[in-house]
């Protein structure tokens, strides 16, 4: 079996490393090997970060360029920054949100999307902040609307993990009341990602 | 997570004692054993530095308890004095040093190659080729230790130690554990003077060649599809790269691979089997040629003509990767290999993405210290003063628009570099540093000022937390590795003791804080010895308590009628809760991300950034 590479980017602080583990013990749950690479210290702060999913058979812990099968930005900046992580058969899903450094030009969504498009790419955007904070009142769990909207619209992840799998690893990762809210969020992610699904069909 | 399945082995291969100082990547480690501490009935300590860790660990071991210690690459230079005498003397009970290297520099000053350590203080060096690998192999460490009453360095990297993966616990039942030692008198043994240790130096060369004869078996050295005409040696993590570009391309019959999990000192016997049956072998390895020098004396030695390439082919500088090996296998084919995988390439945009290095996040305490040490400079006539900096999320100061951070080399150069520049620069020079930093290695050139009459004011950052490493307690923190009370050892305190007048601010306190700051600064330029430590909670610790207890922290807005976009709030502090929204000339803040510093407020000229979200009562305390 070839290996399934999830590549997710965003800012340090947005929970990356979160929804890397989350995807881990989905895996795991679902009996699959697994290699979730995260970088940690400095790069925290506020700077780019990527973390790196491998399912399948093998131990390299880093996904080459164009190899990426779900590439999922949480701010829309870092998508162009790792583009070339990118294939012709990538499945794309940005986050409708720009966090711009301070004192920094740079392009907007528009753009973003129309680049990505140029290059054969056909990116999915949801705004998984606003999904968040509908349901916690904090941008806090967009990580968890995002893995929700991404497990509609790409069926590679789908064929590799059950639904329950996802819920069995969320709770391994929340408890309590985070927990509960984490599983609405998801689901509102899930819906939206499965309307915008049915919309390209 | 591979530090965790380091941690697991090693309470499985029957430690009772386990110190360390935090340093990325090597933190987890240590953080994994202390959770478990009190359960499984071991002693787990953060200690003052990785000199300290180790000899710590280390004296738990000649006094017969199994111990481990860990620490990042560069903090084995600061353990590097015992480590060598460690070798010397040996141990009455398994002892491994891990030493997390950090190829490619994630975080770090440097990449330097630890194997070498294995090399210069004959100390033998174990390097998984994963985060499973480690978790056996750090087992098999313990043995190799205890076979030879000898130090073990076991050799992460990054992508080891930050990498998790799925990993099924081996279902052998742990080592019994001994957790009271004995101590040996044995002076000749433990008494390093030069007749005692020429002794020793013969007993640990004689380990040094037993290990190099005996142990080139697996699970340190395996040999797959021996007798093949072309070999491929991949040590560490590189056979986990080797292994998946070969199985990607189809080309496993064809290659006697070497997988190398004990690369210093590398065992005779296996090597020279595939090296005489190969014609032509490539090294795969990263950073330094370690194994490769190793291969190529070997040949030489044996006359065995067999072409060896290695870092002719494989990058000396950062990590491997699959496209790496991909390309260094295609030249060692001396022909094309086509590669699986199509990249879109980079995408160019009108504007180009900004670069986003890490900043010191909204509210950290040292944005506003960076802020009250300029501005008191000016009001006390202080000129072009010269700020040393160390290593920790401070560093950051070193960008705009701060520049409090002209130096960073080392832990503890904030003040050895401040004290030797005070002596001969005409400005003043103030020494910054971290509060863990401080207690690490700058106290001694703290009192190095005062002894040799230099002219340095030692500023220190004091945020309860090594917090660039994940918020480990420290000697001031009042609080152990395992949560536990302990005695809080406050800089000031240290600082008086020393001879220094010291000034303890909040940098929340703006106005108050520059008003002390510069009478500090006036009597530093009376020539007095001076120190100031500004006290304050790291912003994420804040945060995160303030979420867990239902408070709500104070959050500011921009009133726009009254903003006149002179930008003064971006362009004196870089907060990333502040931006300029692209439909917009001024700037505003994020509610989602400002946590309430008020400095923004404070330094705006119109009066325009104002509070619009309140703290509940008593949200000050959650800073304190």
């Amino acid at each position: 079996m070839k290996r399934y590479n999830i590549f997710i980017v965003g800012v340090g602080g947005q929970g990356l490393l979160t929804l890397g583990r989350i995807f881990g013990n989905a895996a795991i749950e679902a009996g699959h090997n697994v290699t979730v690479a995260e970088v940690h210290g400095l790069a925290q702060r506020g700077g780019t970060l990527n973390v790196q999913v491998r399912i399948g058979p093998g131990e390299a812990p880093t996904i080459p360029h164009g190899a990426t099968d779900l590439f999922i930005a949480l701010e829309a900046l870092e998508a162009i920054r790792y583009s070339s992580y990118i294939g012709e058969h990538t499945r794309v899903v940005v986050n409708k949100f720009i966090w711009p450094p301070p004192l920094s030009k740079y392009p907007d969504l528009e753009q973003i999307s129309l680049k990505l498009r140029e290059k054969g790419v056909k990116p999915y955007f949801v705004d998984a902040n606003e999904i968040s904070r509908k349901a916690s009142g904090t941008v806090i769990s967009a990580n968890i609307a995002i893995l929700g909207f991404s497990y509609a619209v790409d069926e590679g992840l789908r064929n590799l993990l059950e639904y329950r799998h996802l819920e069995k690893s969320l709770q391994k990762v929340f408890s309590g009341k985070v927990f509960e809210i984490n599983k609405v969020i998801r689901r509102l992610g899930y819906e939206e990602g499965r309307k915008a699904r049915e919309k390209t069909d | 997570m591979g530090n965790e399945a380091i941690a697991r082995g090693a309470i499985e291969a029957g430690i009772c004692f386990a110190s360390a100082y935090p340093g990325t990547p090597s933190t987890e480690i240590v953080e994994a054993l202390a959770d478990v501490a009190g359960k499984v009935g071991i002693h787990v300590e953060w200690s003052t530095n990785e000199k300290v860790a180790f000899e710590a660990a280390y004296a738990s071991a000649i006094a017969g308890v199994k111990s481990l210690t860990a620490m990042k690459h560069v903090g084995v230079n600061v353990a590097a004095d015992i480590l060598m005498s460690s070798a010397y003397s040996g141990v009455n009970a398994g002892f491994v040093l891990v030493s997390a290297d950090d190829p490619g520099q994630h975080s770090s000053q440097n990449e330097q190659d630890n194997r070498w350590y294995g090399l210069l203080a004959h100390i033998p060096v174990v390097e998984p080729s994963s985060p499973l690998d480690a978790y056996k192999l750090i087992k098999e460490a313990f043995k190799l230790s205890e076979k030879y009453m000898h130090p073990v360095i076991f050799r992460s990297t990054t992508r080891i130690s930050h990498t998790r993966q799925s990993i099924e616990l081996e279902l052998d039942p742990f080592v019994e554990r001994k957790c009271v030692g004995e101590f040996e008198r044995n002076i000749e043994r433990w008494v390093l003077v030069p007749a005692h240790g020429r002794k020793q130096k013969q007993r640990m060369m004689s380990i040094w060649r037993q290990i190099r004869e005996e142990e080139g078996s697996p699970p340190f050295i395996t040999v797959i599809n021996p007798g093949m005409k072309k070999a491929i040696v991949a040590s560490g993590i590189a056979y986990a790269y080797v292994d998946e570009v070969l199985d990607t391309i189809n080309k496993k019959n064809e290659y006697t691979v070497v997988k190398v999990n004990l690369s210093v000192p590398l065992p005779l016997k296996p090597i020279k089997e595939v090296i005489e049956e190969a014609e032509k072998l490539v090294v795969v390895e990263e950073l330094d040629p370690v194994v490769e020098m190793q291969i190529r004396s070997l040949a030489q030695e044996h006359g065995i003509a067999v072409r060896v390439h290695g870092k002719d082919l494989v990058p000396v500088n950062g990590e491997l990767s699959l496209e790496i090996v991909y390309e260094v296998l295609a030249r060692f084919e001396g022909r094309e290999i086509a590669k699986p995988w199509k990249s879109i390439g980079r995408i160019k945009t009108n504007p180009e993405v900004p670069p986003r290095p890490p900043v010191m996040c909204a509210g950290c305490p040292h944005r506003s210290t960076f802020y009250i040490l300029k501005v008191s400079a000016n009001k006390a006539g202080l000129k072009n003063p010269i700020f040393t900096g160390d290593i920790g999320c401070y560093t950051l100061g070193y960008q705009k628009p701060f520049e409090t951070q002209m130096t960073s080399f080392e832990m503890g150069g904030g003040v050895g570099i401040a004290y030797g520049l005070s002596k001969v620069v005409k400005e003043p020079v103030i020494g910054i540093v971290g509060d863990s930093t401080f207690y690490h290695a700058c106290i001694p050139q703290s009192i190095n000022i005062i002894y040799n009459m230099g002219k340095a004011l030692v500023v220190v950052l004091d945020n309860y937390y090594t917090a660039m490493t994940g918020h480990q307690p420290h000697p001031g923190s009042g609080m152990l590795a395992t949560g536990e009370k302990a005695p809080r050892i406050p800089a000031e305190r240290i600082l008086e003791a020393i001879g220094f007048k010291t000034y303890v601010i909040n940098p929340m306190n703006i106005e108050e804080s520059i008003e002390k700051v510069t009478n500090a600064y006036i009597e530093f330029k009376k020539g007095k010895p001076v120190a100031i430590v500004s006290r304050l909670k790291c912003a994420l610790q804040v945060l995160r308590y303030a979420r867990r207890s239902g408070i709500v922290l104070p959050a500011y807005g921009i009133e726009e009628n009254k903003c006149t976009a002179c930008m003064a709030c971006i362009n004196l502090l870089a907060c990333p809760a502040i931006v300029v929204p692209s439909s917009s000339k001024k700037p505003e803040i994020l509610e989602d991300i400002c946590v309430g510093c008020g400095l923004c407020a404070y330094v705006c000229p119109f009066d325009a950034i104002v509070l619009k979200r309140e703290g509940s009562p008593g949200w000050i305390k959650a800073w304190l």
